[in-house]
This record gives C-alpha cells, structure tokens and sequence, in this order.
C-alpha cells in the first residue's frame, strides 16, 4: 500500500515536463484534494483549478427566487439540501424567507420530502431538486413514488443538469479533466471515453480517497506525455463500464432533456432535466403558475469566472473580505462543495 | 459534486437497505440496484445505493499503477 502511494506520489512530485492544467469538475474533488494536502506536493509546472461541479453553486440566482416566492407567496413547505438555504436570491435568501415565516424543512433525500407531504396532506410541499445525474434518480424515484401514492400535495422546483454538455462548452479550460467518480457511477464510461476519441478531449475518472485521487494525477500526468488525448477509468471499485442502468432508465421514465442555465456559463443547450409530461402534475413551476424568473446576483461576485476555471477565488475582491462562509455573496461560498468555501477553509495551504 | 457515503448492507427489506457506515446504521432506497445482500458494500448518495462497490481501494490503485 505503502509502496503505491509513493510511486503515484513521486510521479506527480517529479514531474518536470510542459505544463499541465488539470480541471476537478467535482467540487468533492476540490474539498478532498485541499484536505489531503495534495495541493502542497504539486510541482510548479501542474496547476489544479476548480469546475463547475457543485450543483448549488452552478444553480442561477433565478432558481432561489422562484423558490422564495413559492415559500413566502404560495405558503408552500420548501423541502431542500441544507446547502441552499443561505445562498443569496436577487433579493432573499431562503433563509431570508425563513426568518419571514416561511416554512424550510431540510431533508436527507428527495424521498423524505415525499413521506412529509404524505404526512402533512394539508401542506403543499416543494422539494427543490438541484443536482447532477448522481442526485437526479432519488429525485426521480421520489416524483414515481408520489404519483404511486397519488399524493396531490408534492411537486418538484427542478434544475436538475447534466454533465456531457457542460464538457463541451469547458473544452479548452483545461488539459484534461478529473471527472466526477459519482456521475460516472451512474453514467459509465461511455460519454467520457468519447470525449477523449471523438473531441480529443482529456480526462480520468477520479475517486475520492488520498489513494484514488493520487493515481487518478499520477495517471493523468503520465498519460499527458504522450500527447494523445486519453481516457482512464481511475475508480472501478465504484464506476461500471456501464454504469447503473436501472437509474439511468428511471432518469429517462421520468425526465428528459431541456435547456439549462449554469451560473457563470450561461445556457448550455440540452444540458438540463425537466420532468416529462405525464408527470407535470409534479412540476412545481406548471403548479402554481410561476412566472419566468431572471435573478441577478450581486456584482462584485466573481462565482462565474470561478466556475469556468478563468479565475482562482482568491482574485476576487471581495473573497474572505465581504464574503464569507458567515455571511456569503456568492454560492461557492455557501456550499460545503463550493470552490470558495474550499480556499477560505484552507486558505493557509494556497 | 456528489459526496457519496461507503457502507456495508445489513440488511434489506422491501426494496430498502440498512446500511451501516462506520458504526451509524441507517435506511437507504435498494430499488436502484439489483440482487444485493447483508454483506455487500454500496455508495450512498442522497438516501439511494447508487453503486456496489469493493470496500477497499488497494487493488484498484495497484492496478492502475501496474499500467503505467
């Protein structure tokens, strides 16, 4: 064991030839790789720089207003991952909404929201469904298991995104990727390895312990030598060729492709999740009527840049100054996964 | 982007796992993966086992390096 992590260590330690940017689309990747101290073993010529891969900070200013107006204008029960709560609205956070009295329950899974409206038949409950192809089946299974129920009380907000578009448009931030171990497990290997044949686009799919994410650099710097662009599953234990494809065809029962804006990158087309027709009773938007939304963030907050890899956090001015994990402007501030949050926590280590 | 929760299966009921992660058992959604059992190791991501998995990282890495 002991051997291993030498030998991936000493290959990234080692490494003298040209430069090589390597994007961790995953915010997980950004928090694991500040926490391990990975960053400090990075010869000068590897340069790690951060994706949009943290769903809350990707989701757009537009979202968390259409859910405050559904908290505090429709009285909805607002059913939500912790990390959504404090991220700024155009005007209110749903945090903002809650000290209004706005009822905002946070729940484990999309599925807990389901058993609380079934419980609550007198509320209507909204659970607000972020995320990439990892979160989007338990979003799936909960709108299969309202409809089974026949609950009349439950719908979704959702902005559900998908990654291969999202790849696309990134193509040339980087010289290769660290892809996302946990998309993966759910999409296989398929799209990534086409990346690498068809756009000659780089990447290896990276696990999340020291060991995982220090062969997943080794390789990908090994593999940058040659020139030829490449693909690598690095995580097996968890990522099939196939990946799951009973979620995978929950995902396409229940939701298909839509336009989609990500914060920072604009719309990206056909890189969204809409729920299909026969489930439009769930859709919380048709519901009650929403209005088209377009949110504005605060502009001295440089997220968008961050997200695209154009910029570190710590360029932006208001980054541990006006913005904080106490008080943030920004959502890659607020979210455990959010690239901000990463360089405030571990800041000493930039 | 996604953290995901490595745990063992103790026992599955009704398209439900009980899982337990370094001591904490809870309840998770089974209906996304097929044929598991007490015993097996999963990813957890948001309340569903998303991927049966081997608990230990060592042989995939020694593999991998063995590549290079």
């Amino acid at each position: 064991m002991e051997k291993i992590q030498k030998t991936a260590k000493e290959i990234i330690e080692t490494y003298d030839g040209s430069p090589i940017r390597i994007m961790e689309v995953c915010g997980t990747h950004t928090h694991e790789i500040f926490r391990l101290g990975i960053r400090k073993i990075l010869p000068e010529n590897v340069e790690l720089i951060s994706g949009p891969g943290c769903p809350v900070c990707v989701t757009p200013v537009g979202f968390i207003d259409e859910a405050v107006m559904l908290a505090l204008e429709h009285g909805a029960v607002i059913c939500t991952f912790g990390d959504l709560i404090r991220v700024p609205g155009t005007k209110k956070s749903l945090a903002d909404a809650r000290a209004e009295g706005a009822k905002i329950q946070v729940v484990y899974t999309p599925l807990d929201a389901v058993d609380y409206a079934a419980e609550n038949p007198d509320k209507q409950v909204v659970f607000l469904a972020v995320g990439f192809e990892t979160t989007t089946p338990s979003v799936c299974l909960a709108a299969k298991k309202a409809q089974e129920a026949g609950l009349e009380n439950f719908s979704l907000l959702t902005a559900n995104k998908t990654m291969p578009n999202a790849y696309q448009a990134l193509k040339g931030s980087a010289d290769a990727f660290l892809y996302p171990g946990h998309v993966n497990a759910i999409t296989g290997e398929e799209e990534c390895r086409k990346l690498a044949e068809r756009d000659g686009v780089s990447g290896v799919i990276a696990g999340f312990t020291a060991k995982e994410l220090l062969t997943a650099l080794a390789v990908t710097i090994e593999k940058s030598k040659t020139g030829i662009p490449f693909f690598v599953n690095c995580y097996p234990r968890v990522v099939r060729p196939e990946g799951n494809t009973a979620a995978q065809k929950i995902i396409e029962e229940v939701m298909e492709p839509c336009d989609s804006e990500w914060r920072g990158l604009g719309v990206i087309p056909g890189s969204g999740l809409q729920l299909r027709e026969g489930y439009g009773a769930y859709d919380a938007r048709k519901k009650f009527r929403l209005p088209k939304v377009e949110g504005r963030s605060n502009p001295a907050c440089r997220c968008g840049e961050v997200l695209q890899g154009k910029c570190r956090p710590s360029d932006c001015k208001v980054f541990g100054k006006g913005c904080t994990p106490q008080h943030p402007i920004g959502a890659c501030m607020v979210s455990n996964e959010g690239a901000c949050s990463a360089y405030y926590q571990y800041s000493s280590e930039v | 982007m996604c953290v995901g929760l490595a745990a063992k299966v103790v026992g599955i009921k009704n398209g439900m796992a009980v899982v337990d992660a370094s001591g904490a058992k809870r309840e998770v959604s089974a209906e996304l993966l097929e044929d598991l059992e007490p015993g097996d190791y999963v990813m957890v991501h948001a309340g569903i086992a998303i991927a049966k998995i081997t608990e230990d990282d060592t042989e995939e890495t020694d593999d991998l390096m063995g590549l290079l």
